[in-house]
């Protein structure tokens, strides 16, 4: 057995058997899903042609992403830095790549299945989501806001050193993202100003390439944008862990 | 392989080479021009107080630090930086709590032994090794303290190393469990393993080491097989004599007495020369009842501590500086 296999085995179980933070790591995509759905039903954005419910799915769906990648490996980096596992590995001649491979896997495999969940979910009647046909496109662009958002995880896991400051530092820069970036509210509907704020959120762009692949607002240019931004904030958050990383507490 | 006494080795190189290491925090000398070898096949312990600089010195050996100056070699090679080509020759014990969350006892070694690239049949026999044969089926977050300290050993010998650090590995166990250890260790040593391992427990020092260094405030004062550390540094043994039988004065006389005193029920006299003064003794007050009591590995350590913190070494004084 690989270091990878087993790396990815050992997370996988970890992860299943903690059945709280599974079951909300899924469900709460799907609570923001249905208090939206209810609150906007029938309703428009004014001169856009899109149902409010089309404009908060991409967005809750992306932000539903991004924030189980941030906590996920956050929370992981900084639990096995303090109880020592980051040390074991380090004292092992396992690669490095198979480590950070075997979380990257774990975390597309969390991605996937919100995604899948999550879209199911909003084609049901009552939400009457339908899919724009270049839907296939979601893959690389979650991909890619997956790798920026675990990459942003890993400095936040590598600054804190409890799993309260993870929260806090995540929370503090994961929901106000949230907001002004138009995950829960249309950007269209804001002032200008902020709308210009949001341009330097890597959620923003998360949210109008997934906007553009899944329900067709925006065209290919639109994912195009979107994707490089991802691309420009993973490079930034990957130099900022690469040099905030630590295999121990006191180095 | 042979389990006679280490210099009786190999003439090879040794395990582990340090040469006048230094590793500074701050201004404080962690550790402080440090030299030592071990050699193979010999089981070390490193002694002295908390704060002594022994997690550092070990973790500059580990090559998990890296020293501001000195030499220092594992295998003839440098460990630091993470040298993969040694970590399989290396067992390093991890805290009792880094282990996979939410995995059994079976999976986490498994795991474990997967980052060695060893093989699955050596997980069942470490567990059995360490007594832990009966509890691959328990996950690892409820698991008693000395089942916890005996899954982090078994987590450093997984692989067959060939060199064995290990840090405390008896302090959360109960005397039974400590025993059990102490023939797991005597097996590695039997079977030509290398094994540095530091230890608050100076009898268990004394039963299982070949050598011991003591190390005090980053200085590594001495280095010696126990015995020969009690039989420099001892004080000499000491005769507890009930008292009534023989007077202060008429002890203090006797040949090879260095001293007398009074001590709860008995007249101690401190002497360097205790067959010398038994047979004087035998024809004055006869023996019985006559206690012997002969310096151990502690009362050197004590000894040797206090009297270096008491009196620290000019050298020491680094710390004062910005």
């Amino acid at each position: 057995m690989s270091a990878y296999t087993a790396l990815t085995g050992a997370g996988y179980r970890a992860q299943v058997r903690d059945k709280t933070t599974v079951f909300f790591t899924f469900a709460f995509p799907l609570i923001f899903l249905v208090v939206f759905g209810l609150v906007f039903r029938g309703r428009d954005v004014e001169e856009s042609g899109f149902s409010y419910l089309s404009y908060t799915a991409a967005g809750v769906l992306s932000w539903g992403v991004a924030n189980a990648a941030v906590f996920g490996i956050g929370f992981t980096l900084m639990q096995w830095r303090a109880d020592d596992i980051l040390r074991m590995i380090r004292m092992s001649p396992a690669p490095l790549a198979s480590v950070i491979g075997s979380r990257y896997v774990l975390a597309l495999g969390v991605g996937l299945v919100q995604s899948v969940l999550f879209v199911g979910v909003a084609m049901l009647p009552g939400f009457d989501l339908v899919p724009d046909s270049r839907w296939p496109l979601l893959f690389p662009v979650l991909v890619l806001g997956i790798t920026t958002f675990l990459l942003l995880g890993v400095v936040i896991g590598s600054i804190a050193d409890t799993p309260e400051s993870v929260a806090a530092i995540a929370n503090f820069l994961m929901l106000p993202m949230a907001f002004l970036s138009g995950s829960f509210f249309p950007l269209d509907a804001m002032p200008e100003w902020l709308q210009k704020i949001s341009l330097v959120l890597p959620l923003r762009y998360l949210n109008d390439a997934v906007s553009a692949a899944l329900v067709g607002r925006g065209d290919l240019s639109d994912i195009g944008v979107g994707c490089a931004g991802l691309v420009a904030f993973a490079v930034v958050f990957g130099v900022l862990a690469a040099r905030l990383f630590r295999w121990t507490k006191t180095s | 392989m042979s389990s006679t006494s280490p210099t009786a080795g190999t003439d090879s190189e040794p395990a582990v080479s340090v040469r006048d290491v230094t590793k500074s925090y701050g201004g404080r000398r962690a550790v402080d021009g440090v030299s030592l070898d071990v050699r193979r096949g010999e089981f070390f312990g490193l002694l002295g107080p908390n704060g002594a600089g022994k997690s550092t010195l070990v973790e500059i050996m580990e090559g998990l630090r890296q020293a501001d100056s000195g030499e220092v070699a594992v295998f003839g090679e440098s460990p630091w930086p993470r040298n993969t080509g040694l970590l399989p020759r290396m067992g390093v014990q991890t805290q009792s709590s880094a282990f996979f969350v939410r995995l059994t006892v079976h999976e986490h070694l498994r795991t474990v032994a997967a980052l060695f690239g060893a093989d699955r049949a050596a997980v069942d026999s470490t567990l059995e090794a360490v007594g832990l044969g009966d509890r691959h089926d328990v996950r690892v977050d409820s698991l008693s303290g000395g089942q916890r300290q005996r899954l982090a050993i078994a987590s450093a010998l997984v692989h067959g190393p060939e060199l064995i650090f290990l840090d405390e590995p008896t302090a959360a166990l109960d005397p039974a469990g400590r025993r059990d250890l102490w023939e797991v260790l005597r097996g590695l040593k039997a079977r030509g393993r290398t094994i540095v391992y530091t230890t608050h427990h100076l009898d268990e020092a004394e039963a299982l080491c070949d050598r011991v260094g003591i190390l005090v405030s980053g200085r590594l004062v001495v280095t010696d097989e126990p015995q020969r550390l009690i039989g420099t540094f001892g004080s000499g043994s000491r005769l507890l004599v009930p008292l009534g039988r023989i007077d202060e004065e008429r002890a203090a006389a006797l040949p090879g007495v260095d001293s007398v005193s009074v001590q709860g029920g008995h007249l101690v006299l401190e002497t360097r020369a205790t067959g010398r003064v038994l047979a004087a003794l035998d024809p004055l007050t006869g023996l019985d009842g006559v206690q012997t009591r002969t310096p151990s590995l502690e009362d050197v350590y004590l000894d040797i501590t206090t009297r270096q913190t008491d009196a620290p070494l000019a050298s020491n004084n680094q710390e004062q500086q910005a």
